[in-house]
């Protein structure tokens, strides 16, 4: 539903006058179940920003007016738009200024994005109603803001239906909903003091509620198994039949009902308190017991698999100031940190990226404080005085190019141009494409980096080096098996894909130890005397997820729109201040 | 863990003797009962530690196929490059002769072949898809394990993973330059089926081209030690009026410390694609 017709949602009212209430037995909101990838984060943002309370003793909920959010984790298959609920609504005293509030808030990390009408503004006064604005959480949820002093707080839910007139029929009959008119403009349902609201699908049926970012909407009533007799006399479907869930914090049941357009509701009973979902991470730390890695049948160490280095993903290269005497982060904070991380990238990533599109579910985030595990200090050691000398030449460089346009591909980074992220960076966890898949034949190793679909050889036999003046990008790679540690030395690097300032006479020094069944470390040492006064060694994870990854092709290069669009728009910017007055 | 790799060794000194070790391995495991086709075991073709062919080495074929799948005499090419841009006379590998294209598509062929060499995926250092990943003038190495196949070639950094432990061969979850492969065994012959491709690629220098609707089966039948004779059968109902095949050697690179080079020819395409967006422009 793009803006104008999510205005005539409100200027169109429901046709139709709604009877009086049927033999309903009454039910009450009880919680709107909303996909995010990270529950915790979720808690903080409608905490932080909609004025919801966390929920004692739960990490998964807030409390918003007495209507639970229920946050679970779920691969997310995009947005509320399109399904039969197309979002649900607060209600503030003053919207003009929450609204500069959160639009102050800003689009970075889990931050609040604005939906503009035409005119660039935020806000509309709809005649009769009230102001209305339209934000969206970091998770796909669409929330409508409205200034209706009447109602404050957790203010409606608002339905996309084939059918309104008949939609809030089935809410007033089966879930008892109580009928009324919004200002005297919109008919509507009251659950409480929360409304239900229902405008006219735009496009066909509305997608189903399954899976998307509000996966459901849930009711309460005293006694579900008398309320399930109701709903059977009026052929309404059950998706899950009446019963205490597996997990369930309460003894409690818990019914799935079909409700129209697609709408997956929820039926509990009074005292239900949600279900336990967590994932639990492997233990993966110094005190995991050691592991006999398997051999491949002609009797090498068996690292092959599909690995992702999801879990990885937000851990820093080196120990922030804040840490300096942390062993380990909570499960909380590594959530929040893996969540900021992936956020602060790409708004929106969870529902517009394969990862989570393809319905991969990721591992749970590592705890790991920082990347580097030498110096113990956790910190990169000092630079040489060449190192200095070459950090403040690529500083210099990097300024220019980012204070300028672009003068051609060269200005912009290797991975930019699709080249490589070099190494050991092509080995670093990044927002998306995070797989890892290693093969083996006799005597080699092939190590395919999804991003940017790299594969390196790494002959475990001994071997002549390439000659000097064979450089490359990625090096000339030597492997051996200590143990069941595949180690791997590299050298003869070009030197044009530097990490952190690494120069070509880096030699990378690779450790690869299953120290668990789903369990690979990883660790690196660089060793570059032009740049840093000792080597230094960073280390972290990789989870073994061969049951539901798959690497897909990163054509990186060939579909580098993106190379395109930074350099045509390098020349308008350089057209337009030629042709500026005043230059 | 298996039997054999008992020793560890902790430096690269010692790892001569595990290397031993393995070869000790192989000659205990070979009479059991898990090798396949060892009867078959005809040709003096290599064999891998589960009695199949062993195809692990850098191979690369020879000939003008990369220029030309079909019959092709010798022309010229660029002005400024001389001779050495132009092209090699060859024989072509199509089995039957000719690409039996539908009329439509001929003309695409057509204009493929006027938006030459600019307009080929090669000259875009795009990945070069199949077959024709198989004969560029680039080696390219098989790496034979258990569970899977790779083929790793030098250029675009591009790379097949031949699944060999998929029962049921799944669709590709999307299209792509190089598509899905999964192998098996045909007696001594690796057979490979591939599809779920973009249909941008191109099949050589001279537009020979198909549709994402096509399907490769491909077949590596070892000819002694250093040859495998490589044979791919292409359908695409949409471009070709019934399937065809072609067929070449591949040659064993025998030179000592025969590797796959990184060939990544990104850089040497940006002037070609972007040089009409630098500040000074080349086009």
């Amino acid at each position: 539903m793009n803006r104008k017709t999510a205005i005539s949602a409100y200027v169109i009212a429901v046709a139709g006058v709604i009877a009086a209430p049927g033999m309903a037995r009454a039910a009450d909101y009880h919680h709107v179940h909303v996909t995010a990838s990270s529950p915790s984060e979720a808690v903080r943002w409608y905490s932080e920003y909609l004025d919801c309370q966390p929920v004692a003793d739960r990490r998964d909920a807030a409390d918003c007016d007495g209507t639970e959010l229920v946050f679970v984790v779920q691969p997310t298959m995009g947005s509320t738009q399109g399904t039969g609920v197309n979002h649900i609504s607060f209600s503030y005293e003053d919207l003009t200024t929450k609204m500069a509030a959160l639009e102050a808030v800003g689009v970075r990390g889990s931050g609040v994005r604005l939906q503009r009408f035409d005119d660039g503004s935020t806000l509309r006064d709809i005649p009769g109603l009230f102001k209305i604005g339209f934000i969206f959480d970091p998770w796909g949820t669409r929330i409508e803001m409205v200034e209706d002093e009447e109602y404050l707080g957790f203010h409606h839910v608002h339905l996309s239906a084939a059918d309104p007139e008949a939609t809030l029929a089935f809410y007033r009959d089966v879930m008892g909903g109580e009928p009324a008119s919004l200002r005297g403009q919109i008919d509507g349902l009251l659950f409480g003091d929360v409304w239900l609201l229902a405008s006219e699908h735009g496009e066909g049926t509305p997608a189903t509620t399954g899976g998307r970012a509000i996966d459901h909407i849930g009711f309460v009533v005293d006694d579900l198994t008398a309320a399930a007799t109701e709903y059977r006399n009026h052929d309404v479907v059950f998706e899950t039949e009446p019963a205490v869930p597996e997990g369930g914090r309460t003894q409690a049941q818990r019914a799935f009902l079909r409700g129209p357009d697609n709408v997956r509701l929820a039926v509990v009973e009074t005292g239900f308190a949600g279900v336990v979902t967590e994932r639990a991470a492997e233990a993966t730390g110094a005190d995991a017991e050691p592991y006999d890695a398997p051999a491949t049948p002609w009797g090498e160490p068996d690292l092959q698999g599909v690995w992702t280095g999801n879990s990885a993903h937000g851990i820093p290269l080196e120990r922030p100031d804040d840490s300096a005497a942390t062993e380990s982060l909570t499960a909380e904070q590594a959530e929040a940190r893996r969540e900021r991380g992936t956020l602060g990238s790409i708004w929106g990533y969870e529902r517009e990226w394969r990862d989570t599109t393809l319905g991969y579910v990721k591992t749970a985030p590592s705890t790991q404080v920082a990347m580097v595990v030498d110096p113990p200090s956790g910190r990169i050691p000092a630079l040489t005085a060449e190192g200095e000398v070459m950090a403040a030449r690529a500083a210099e460089s990097r300024a220019s190019y980012t204070q300028r346009p672009a003068a051609g591909p060269e200005d912009l980074t290797p991975y930019v141009r699709c080249i490589t992220r070099g190494l050991p960076g092509l080995m670093m966890p990044s927002i998306y494409n995070n797989g890892l898949q290693i093969t083996q034949g006799p005597g080699f190793v092939t190590i395919q980096k999804e991003m940017v679909h790299e594969t390196r050889v790494i002959p475990t036999d001994p071997r002549e080096r390439v000659g000097e003046n064979v450089k490359t990008w990625l090096g000339d790679p030597q492997g051996r098996w200590e143990g069941d540690t595949l180690v791997i030395e590299t050298t003869n690097f070009n030197g044009l894909a530097s990490y952190r300032g690494s120069s070509s006479d880096m030699t990378l020094i690779e450790r690869y130890t299953r120290i668990g069944p789903s369990s690979l470390q990883y660790s690196f040492t660089v060793d570059d005397p032009t740049v840093w006064t000792r080597p230094w060694t960073g280390q972290f994870n990789f989870d073994l997820d061969d049951e539901q990854y798959e690497l897909v092709e990163y054509a990186c290069h060939e579909g580098n729109y993106g190379m395109t669009n930074i350099l045509s728009g390098a020349r308008a910017q350089e057209a337009a201040e030629a042709e500026a007055p005043g230059r | 863990m298996s039997p054999m790799y008992v020793q560890r060794s902790n430096s690269i000194t010692a790892v001569k003797g595990l290397v031993a070790a393995i070869a000790v391995g192989f000659l205990v495991l070979l009479p059991s009962a898990t090798i396949l086709n060892a009867q078959t075991a005809e040709s003096d073709a290599p064999r891998a530690w589960d009695g199949h062919p062993d195809l692990n080495g850098v191979w690369q074929a020879i000939g003008t196929a990369n220029w030309d799948l079909e019959d092709h005499p010798a022309s010229g090419g660029h002005p400024d490059l001389g001779a050495i841009g132009a092209v090699p006379p060859g024989q072509g590998v199509v089995v039957g002769g000719a690409i039996p294209y539908q009329d439509s598509a001929l003309e695409q062929r057509q204009q493929n072949w006027e938006n030459r060499p600019a307009g080929d995926p090669e000259a875009k250092c795009y990945f070069p898809g199949v077959p024709r990943a198989t004969y560029l003038p680039h080696p390219f190495q098989i790496i034979q394990g258990d569970k899977k196949i790779m083929m790793v070639y030098g250029f675009a950094e591009t790379s097949r993973t031949i699944h060999m432990d998929k029962d049921n061969p799944e669709r590709a979850p999307i299209d792509s330059w190089m598509g899905r492969s999964h192998g098996h065994w045909d007696g001594d012959t690796l057979v490979v089926d591939a599809s779920g491709f973009t249909g941008e690629a191109w099949f050589d220098r001279a537009g020979n081209f198909a549709s994402n609707n096509l399907t490769v089966v491909e077949r590596y039948t070892p000819m002694g030690s250093h040859a495998i004779m490589y044979e791919a059968t292409l359908e695409d109902p949409t471009v070709f009026t019934r399937p065809w095949q072609i067929r070449m050697p591949l040659y064993r690179r025998l030179e000592d410390n025969a590797r796959v080079l990184e060939f990544k020819c990104v850089e040497f395409s940006e002037d070609l694609l972007y040089g009409h967006l630098l500040r000074e422009p080349t086009r």
